[in-house]
């Protein structure tokens, strides 16, 4: 079984997480926190297997939680549950030592499967937080890079297409026309002085935009 | 007046002549003293240098006596000697016994001890057949002794018997002598055994014989050869040409060696004169020797020599006083003739000025624009000027020899007849005297005229001079200027009268205008306040003239206004200030607009003020800044409420209901597929509710903002303008440390507003947004490529929009400054600076 600390300050969505988490039957929550100073002590108490923690809570926040607790317990794994769908917040979260990241919203269809997944070392995001960490990763890693020149809209189709998305696939995920893909794609060829999207790709995995 | 100039003209060619007549004269004069005075000297000249000739003759004469005397003594010399010589035994003993050795010997002793005491040249003796046997010269290189001369006459003569003298040339020694022979006797027998020669040189004679340097003596003989001379090259020459039997005569005789007797080139011209061959002149005289038929003395004296023995005394004693009266004469003569040529000139100079007043007179007469007429003792017109007829139509022949009065009009006349002309006749003299001239044309003139009369010796008027002024044109004129000035006097009453509305006006506002108007001079002296002033400060008018700031108020007040009033003198332009003054109600603020006031040059004279009390506006404006600040504050402070109300709350309960209905829907899988369906779309609306939700709040207030900071903010809206826009935006970032809430709070505002405009008007395809911070200054800059925009084009709304940026960013403190031009973009750039302890 595997002992989860589930830290949030609603307590009507903490019982709803609990009741997905138990009805797993493979994990337990072995404490509940409603705020970020009772989480950490908490973890202290009950030495969890996973810690779920929200951003948004009274007291110490959510980021403040995960930095004290990778301080002093390095190897537990900790699955951010947030409202928020902001990049930013990923990138925050993952920059604090976070290992996974989801929204409570999609908590029904995700959350164990995440929570397993962080529990075996791995890291969990979804699409949109992949992407934006790699977006912020591949921008604010270099001090001056060639992809100083590309607007954030047109890193995101980049890593699209580096990562084999057909135009199709992005102009749907972005909510734009195929057409308008076309346009980014050729724009940023042009920008980046690429011929096709086999150099694309290579340029992609160099600058640390997509993992090879 | 004609006749005059002629008469001018004449005297002035006459004086000319005059003129170059006495120069002639004078010039004349001086050479007929210098032709008389050189004749004198002349004739004076010629008698010194005739009686010099005759003296010079007369001196010859004695000289040539002189000559010959000495001469015939020298001749005459050695002839007792050679007697004596010649009776002597052992001379005759030596003839005799020619083999007898001692005899010879004494013979020899004889002869030299003759030599000796005579100082001859040599004494010899001869045997009869002409030999030397004995001499006085034996031992010498020229020995006679073995020389046999019987070709000489003398020794001819002597072995003869006869005594003789002889003059030659030596042959042997060649040296010309005097030889004297006398035969030697030897009783028993009737022939001359021998003959004795005494030789004696002839050049002591020669010596003595020359002295003077001008004068040539020469002896010659027969065939006038010159056989003693003061002139050496001229020995052994001869006096005349000499035929080739002569010199052959001459040649034989072995007198004078051998020749060749060339002729000096003395010719004979008449009884006393010669000429050499340059053509010199000789006075000439000769006499022939005594005893010596055929020889003469010779005497030559130069004729120039004679003249210069005239004209050297002459010269040097006459020569500098002659030189001195020359000069003199000279002097003088170029002195008179240079006075006599000023004193013409100067006639000459002034009858051409006398010519040229007169000709400029009568031109003056007749193109002076004036009428100017003269009138005989009659009333009848001599003469006028060109200018009178040009008025009055006529010409000249019309009016010459009419009477004056002819051409005025009746009450002129008379008046003339009556009054004036009696009264000029006897006076000679009218001034301005009011007449009517009538032109030929028939129009009539008026004229002021003024005359004065020409006296003859005697006393009495001879004629006049009168000008005539048209004042026809300056009556017209006079009358139109009356007119004038009345307009004028009207008019200016006029101005008066506006002047004081005008006046009263100006001081009626001055007077109720709430503002204080003040003037300057430009030393900050008061000229002038309104009763504002005089109100506020309690000072009146008169009190505050001449005084400066500094006089009435406190120093730093006072320091203010003449700064700013510095500024306007400097700048030559008016000057808009605020000026804070103290009143007893408390500091109130003043807008002072300051103006420089010019003078009638154009210069600045001073200054003008007029300030009004912003007091209440300026306390208002802030009230209303505060106002707005704190609406704004409340508004963000509820808009984050309510974004959080929404996220927080609301989105977690729908977060929370989104999972319950999972579980439903999970639950009801495998029992009921409809209930299951349906419980997914509830997921599906719970869903888009929970976005619904999200993008609500996240449009009032995004949470980044408040937990992660303005980068993050900013960062977020750009990407999620790019998304939603497809305008291509960038965000660069420097690293800017935590801000304080209002100040983020208000440039992520800002950045919105601006981003709102580019999307609703800018038509732009690529939006820059930058955020940096330098020297603690945050520096915030959102520039477009868009189609840019005319700030006073702008609708209200946006107006509004740009007026709302302005005010938030004054709210922190800060400073916006919008940039755009048409078709170049926006450029929007929020400056405030920021106190980076302050926290977050």
């Amino acid at each position: 079984m595997i002992k989860v600390l589930l830290a949030d300050d609603h307590s009507i969505v903490r019982a709803g997480l609990r009741r997905i988490i138990e009805e797993s039957g493979e994990m337990e929550v072995i404490a509940e926190a409603a705020d970020g100073r009772e989480a950490i002590r908490k973890a202290h108490e009950h030495v969890p297997d996973v810690a779920v923690v929200d951003i948004s809570m009274p007291n110490v926040d959510g980021l403040e939680v995960i930095r004290q607790l990778r301080d002093d317990y390095p190897k537990l794994p900790i699955l951010i549950l947030t409202m928020h769908e902001e990049g930013q917040y990923v990138v925050r979260a993952v920059e604090a030592g976070a290992m996974g990241y989801i929204t409570k919203q999609s908590a029904p269809e995700q959350l164990v499967k995440a929570i397993r997944k962080v529990y075996d070392g791995h890291r969990y995001l979804t699409d949109e937080a992949a992407e934006a960490l790699a977006l912020r990763v591949a921008k604010g890693a270099h001090g001056r890079s060639p992809l100083d020149t590309l607007s954030m809209r047109e890193l995101q189709v980049l890593r699209r297409l580096a990562l084999g998305n057909t135009n199709r696939e992005i102009a749907r995920a972005y909510h734009i026309s195929i057409k308008t893909v076309d346009t980014y794609r050729s724009r940023i060829l042009k920008k980046l002085d690429l011929r096709n999207n086999a150099e694309l790709s290579r340029f992609a995995i160099q600058n640390g935009l997509i993992e090879s | 007046m004609t006749f005059k100039v002629k008469r001018l003209i004449f005297s002035g060619a006459f004086s000319k002549l005059a003129g170059m007549k006495l120069r002639l004269i004078l010039l004349v004069l001086s050479l007929l003293a210098f032709l008389s005075a050189s004749t004198g000297g002349f004739l004076y000249y010629s008698s010194l240098k005739k009686s010099a000739l005759e003296e010079a003759e007369r001196q010859a004469q004695e000289r040539l006596q002189t000559i010959q005397k000495s001469f015939s003594a020298f001749l005459s010399e050695n002839i007792k000697p050679v007697r004596s010589l010649a009776g002597l035994d052992f001379l005759q003993h030596s003839l005799i016994r020619p083999d007898e050795a001692a005899a010879l010997e004494k013979a020899n002793l004889i002869l030299d001890h003759f030599n000796r005491t005579l100082e001859t040249e040599v004494c010899y003796l001869m045997d009869r057949r002409g030999d030397t046997i004995a001499s006085s010269n034996r031992l010498a290189a020229d020995s006679f002794v073995g020389e046999n001369f019987n070709f000489r006459p003398y020794f001819q003569r002597a072995v003869q018997g006869q005594p003789a003298t002889y003059l030659a040339l030596g042959t042997t020694s060649g040296r010309r002598g005097a030889y004297y022979s006398h035969p030697i006797v030897v009783e028993g027998r009737p022939e001359p055994v021998g003959v004795v020669v005494i030789k004696a040189s002839v050049e002591p004679i020669e010596r003595e014989l020359v002295s003077a340097s001008d004068e040539i003596v020469l002896v010659t003989d027969p065939h006038s050869v010159i056989f003693i001379s003061n002139r050496r090259e001229w020995l052994y020459h001869s006096i005349q040409e000499l035929s080739d039997e002569r010199r052959d005569r001459i040649a034989r005789s072995l007198q004078f060696g051998e020749g060749p007797w060339n002729w000096v080139g003395i010719r004979m011209e008449g009884e006393r004169h010669a000429v050499d061959r340059h053509g010199r002149g000789y006075l000439i005289h000769r006499i022939e020797l005594d005893h010596y038929p055929g020889w003469n003395v010779i005497h030559l004296r130069s004729l120039a020599a004679i003249s210069r023995t005239v004209s050297d005394p002459l010269i040097r004693i006459a020569g500098p006083s002659i030189l001195a009266l020359c000069v003199l004469i000279g002097v003088s003569v170029f002195f008179l003739y240079r006075k006599a040529s000023v004193d013409i000139l100067r006639r000459q100079a002034a009858e051409q000025a006398l010519r040229e007043s007169e000709e400029r007179y009568r031109s003056l007469y007749h193109h002076t624009p004036a009428m100017l007429h003269s009138i005989d003792t009659n009333g009848r017109l001599v003469s006028v000027s060109d200018y009178w007829l040009d008025i009055l139509g006529y010409e000249r022949a019309e009016v010459i020899g009419r009477k004056l009065t002819e051409f005025l009009t009746e009450s002129s006349r008379r008046y003339a007849e009556e009054t004036v002309l009696p009264e000029f006749f006897e006076t000679g003299f009218c001034k301005d005297i009011p007449y009517q001239f009538v032109k030929k044309s028939g129009d009539i003139i008026d004229i002021l005229l003024s005359a004065i009369s020409d006296r003859a010796m005697a006393g009495g008027p001879v004629r006049s001079l009168a000008v005539s002024i048209d004042v026809t044109e300056r009556k017209r004129a006079e009358e139109a200027l009356q007119h004038a000035q009345q307009e004028l006097r009207r008019y200016s009453q006029d101005l008066e009268r506006q002047v004081r509305k005008r006046t009263q006006e100006v001081t009626s506002i001055l007077k109720y205008t709430p503002a204080v108007v003040y003037l300057k001079d430009k030393e900050g002296r008061y000229n002038l306040v309104n009763s504002r002033f005089e109100e506020l400060f309690a000072m009146r008018n008169e009190e505050v003239q001449g005084q400066t700031d500094h006089d009435i108020f406190p120093n730093e007040i006072a320091d203010q206004f003449c700064q700013n009033d510095q500024r306007v003198l400097s700048d030559s332009c008016s000057y808009q200030a605020e000026e804070r003054i103290s009143q007893s109600d408390g500091v109130h603020t003043y807008l002072s607009v300051k103006f420089p006031v010019y003078d009638e040059t154009g210069k600045i004279s001073g200054i003008c003020g007029i300030s009004t009390d912003i007091t209440a506006v300026k306390k208002a404006q802030e009230q209303l800044r505060r106002l707005s600040g704190s609406i704004m504050d409340r508004q963000e402070k509820e808009r984050k409420a309510i974004a959080r109300e929404l996220h927080d709350e609301l989105g977690q309960l729908l977060t929370a209901l989104r999972m319950d209905s999972a579980w439903l829907r999970h639950r009801l899988k495998d029992t009921d597929a409809h209930a299951s369906e349906r419980a997914l779309t509830m997921d599906t609306l719970i869903d888009k509710t929970i976005d619904g939700v999200r993008d609500m709040a996240i449009r009032l207030r995004p949470g980044v903002l408040d937990t992660l900071g303005l980068v993050d903010a900013l960062e977020w809206v750009t990407s999620d303008f790019e998304k939603r826009t497809s305008i291509t935006c960038f965000f660069n970032h420097r690293p800017v440390p935590n801000l304080e809430d209002t100040l983020a709070t208000a440039a992520y505002r800002i950045t919105q507003e601006a981003l709102t405009n580019i999307a609703r008007h800018a038509r732009a395809t690529r939006v820059d947004v930058s955020l940096g911070i330098e020297d603690g200054v945050l520096s915030l800059i959102v520039i477009d490529d868009g189609c840019g925009f005319s700030l006073r084009e702008l609708t209200e709304s946006e107006g509004l929009g740009l007026a709302g940026m302005r005010e938030r960013a004054s709210l922190v403190g800060g400073f916006l400054d919008v940039q755009s031009q048409e078709r170049k973009g926006t450029r929007v750039h929020f400056k405030v600076s920021i106190n980076p302890e302050r926290p977050g």
